[in-house]
């Protein structure tokens, strides 16, 4: 078994052969089959579906929430499945071909945008146009894809993260502990120390992300959202700053490769430097890594704009035959009251308007657990879901760790790397009706 | 990992000692150098699941015996996963593909193994193409159809694609080929007809092969993982490895569990193998290379 999951990270999830066989195959065949016709009423039984959540810890949230909401609308009958991380993208393809996908389904915007362009989801913005103002804007627009003209999804909960330093090994390798890095030129500067000092601890163990350029203040797309444009100078910029760090030794040649499971066992192993980490990282590095959570040094996230935050969507099935109950339930599971809930539960944060100003993500009480937090709770409002939708788990991030490795291994120039990287992603957009 | 050791090769009388040590050594080396990359990270799982919740996953260097030995993780695992449901479901599956394939893969490999018929040679080919599609392309499709044969959704979905496995035909075919048609020109001169001739003839000269499409059939049903997920909807219905993936932490995973839940999954397969294995090395012996 293979086991890669970081809910949430989108990155990872969409990783697998998104089916570019469903993107071609099932479009024709979905419109023949998608009119069922809409009763109009909130009534009927309609299928739930989340991956990995049913479990000890969630198990009793959503047999609550969906027992208030059938209590609250006679009538109703709600089927909650929940599936396995693992695959999670190949089951929504076959079922999306097989037009057996359930009528509200939990997934992350890439795997919405993929779905879209399929033709298999419902349009908010034609569908439930009122939606719109009950969630917060970046929110709605990170699930609004401008290529495919529509909003495909309930924006569902946030995740950020602050950033987590081994001081341990700032003490070992010449830093102060005291200044942890909190911009982009500390954080290189440092981690070029760190590398001169200590060969096989670094402080980065990654190249960067799409999400890492969007933070370093690089343009991703083009207001039509029809084209990449992280080949800028600043993306350049950005790429050159890794390539100076792996000439001085300071970053090494298994970054060129990792994904993020891998730079986070680092860190727990005790031989990074520095994570960007989400708000539940705390709670696992304190459970499999006890001897680093014990000197953690915990500081804001490091951006040049607006922090990155992930996202999580509810989607209707266009073909679902009670929509308006689909949607009715897809607004009740994503409605503030809701949102807080559950994300008090999963360490997580609400997409919703006004739901940050909960005393629980303002109020102090000393806890390491309720820094970080707070901490991402003040980062969450003005964070930003950088990962354009448009930006596949699969082909596209692999060529660009791929173009990137080449770059700062120096057998590409930088500018030629991200130029092959932004004309692929291109290309397979355009291929895409 | 069962049995290099058997396979030492002849010590030729000639050599002299020194080289005959040197080479030894060198086996030796190779053998440990194998046991090392292939026992490694089943011993490292194993280590990992009996580790309790205080101690250090990630140390540098890792650490093979647990500090507290527990069994909590496979308790927890238990407690978590319905296992004996799932495990049954699993079993259900893999019997019915041992079955099914031990007797179709027999039957077609003795028919186009031995017997001769218009359109052999179109047959053989079509099995032969059918070892060349790789399953995920044709996954969609498949799904299409068990779905609209009603069978999405049940044990019976899950088996069916590999019921009886292109491969497994094609080996018994090669083992049938194999026999020497002295035995079946004996036995037509003594009047057997084909049944006769297949069961009391052929049959008993290919067990070890059989064997091994038993083995093959139970483990690669057992192991499947895609498959299974994308045909069965409701948890009820899940196997083990389907029914395992649970154990993934929602947002982020303890590793100890997991590997608690690899080993559990593992029993079976050890069990199923340590029953057949002394059929299973006849098997590959036989396996198209007996004249």
């Amino acid at each position: 078994m293979t086991m890669t999951s970081r809910r949430g990270r989108l990155a990872l999830m969409a990783g697998l052969a998104i089916g570019s066989l469903v993107l071609s195959g099932c479009g024709s065949d979905m419109n023949s089959s998608s009119k069922p016709s809409d009763d109009g009423k909130v009534a009927g039984k309609i299928t739930f579906q989340t991956w990995n959540l049913k479990n000890d810890k969630f198990t009793s949230y959503f047999n609550n929430l969906i027992a208030a909401f059938e209590k609250a609308h006679p009538g109703t009958d709600i089927k909650w499945v929940d599936q396995p991380a693992e695959g999670y993208q190949d089951k929504l393809s076959a079922d999306a071909a097989a037009g057996s996908l359930p009528d509200v389904i939990d997934m992350g915007p890439e795997s919405a945008y993929t779905l879209g362009q399929a033709g298999v989801l419902l349009n908010l913005e034609k569908d439930d146009p009122g939606a719109k103002k009950l969630y917060l804007p970046k929110a709605w627009e990170a699930m609004t894809f401008k290529k495919l003209g529509g909003t495909y999804g309930y924006p569902w909960y946030l995740n950020t993260g602050p950033s987590f330093f081994n001081t341990a090994l700032f003490k070992k390798c010449g830093l102060d502990p005291k200044h942890l890095p909190k911009t982009f030129d500390e954080l290189f500067d440092q981690a070029e120390i760190m590398g001169k000092n200590c060969k096989d601890t670094p402080m980065m163990a990654r190249m960067p992300s799409i999400e890492l350029f969007g933070a370093y203040g690089v343009p991703l797309m083009n207001a039509a959202g029809t084209k990449f444009t992280y080949n800028d100078a600043k993306g350049v910029e950005l790429v050159e700053h890794f390539r100076k760090l792996y000439a001085g030794k300071a970053l090494t040649k298994e970054a060129l490769n990792n994904l993020q499971t891998k730079e986070l066992e680092t860190f727990k192993a005790g031989r990074l430097g520095y994570m960007g980490g989400s708000s539940y990282t705390l709670d696992d590095l304190k459970a499999t890594a006890p001897n680093v959570y014990k000197t953690l040094g915990i500081g804001p996230a490091i951006t040049n704009g607006a922090p990155n935050t992930y996202m999580e969507s509810l989607v209707v099935n266009a073909g679902s035959k009670h929509k308006t109950l689909a949607k009715a339930f897809a607004r009740y599971v994503t409605n503030p009251a809701n949102q807080l809930a559950f994300g008090k539960k999963a360490s997580v944060f609400p997409s919703t308007v006004g739901s940050m100003d909960d005393p629980y993500f303002t109020k102090d009480d000393g806890q390491p657990s309720t820094k970080v937090r707070l901490q991402s709770a003040a980062q969450v409002k003005k964070a930003v879901v950088y990962w354009p939708a448009a930006f596949s788990g699969g082909a596209d991030v692999e060529t660009l760790r791929e173009q990137l490795a080449l770059a700062v291994i120096g057998k590409k120039s930088v500018k030629d790397a991200l130029d092959t990287s932004v004309k692929f992603s291109n290309d397979r957009l355009a291929s895409q009706r | 990992m069962f049995s290099f050791s058997s396979h030492a090769p002849p010590t030729t009388g000639n050599r002299g000692r020194r080289p005959k040590r040197l080479g030894t050594i060198a086996q030796y080396l190779i053998l440990t150098l194998m046991t090392v990359l292939m026992a490694g990270p089943l011993l490292w799982q194993l280590s990992l699941s009996l580790k309790s919740s205080g101690e250090s996953l990630y140390e540098r260097p890792p650490r093979l015996v647990p500090e507290h030995p527990t069994w909590h993780n496979f308790v927890a695992v238990l407690d978590r996963i319905p296992v004996p449901h799932y495990f049954l479901n699993s079993l259900l599956v893999a019997g019915m593909a041992v079955i099914g394939n031990v007797v179709g893969a027999t039957c077609a490999g003795y028919a186009l193994g031995k017997l001769r018929f218009r359109g052999r040679g179109v047959a053989t080919a079509v099995f032969v193409a059918a070892l060349l599609v790789p399953g995920e392309i044709v996954l969609i499709s498949q799904f299409l159809l068990v779905r609209n044969a009603g069978l999405a959704n049940t044990l019976v979905g899950v088996v069916l694609p590999t019921i009886v496995a292109a491969l497994n035909v094609l080996l018994m075919r090669n083992a049938f080929a194999s026999l020497p048609a002295e035995f079946d020109e004996a036995a037509i001169v003594d009047g057997a007809n084909v049944w006769q001739r297949f069961i009391r003839v052929s049959l008993p000269q290919v067990k070890g092969v059989i064997t091994v499409v038993a083995i093959f059939s139970f483990i690669g049903s057992w192991n499947d993982f895609l498959w299974p997920l994308i045909v069965l909807s409701d948890e009820s219905n899940y196997t083990l490895t389907v029914g395992l993936n649970r154990l993934r932490g929602t947002f982020y995973s303890d590793p100890r569990l997991v590997a608690a839940g690899t080993i559990i999954a593992l029993i079976p397969i050890v069990a199923f193998f340590a029953i057949l294995q002394r059929y299973f090395f006849r098997g590959l012996e036989e396996g198209g290379l007996k004249g």
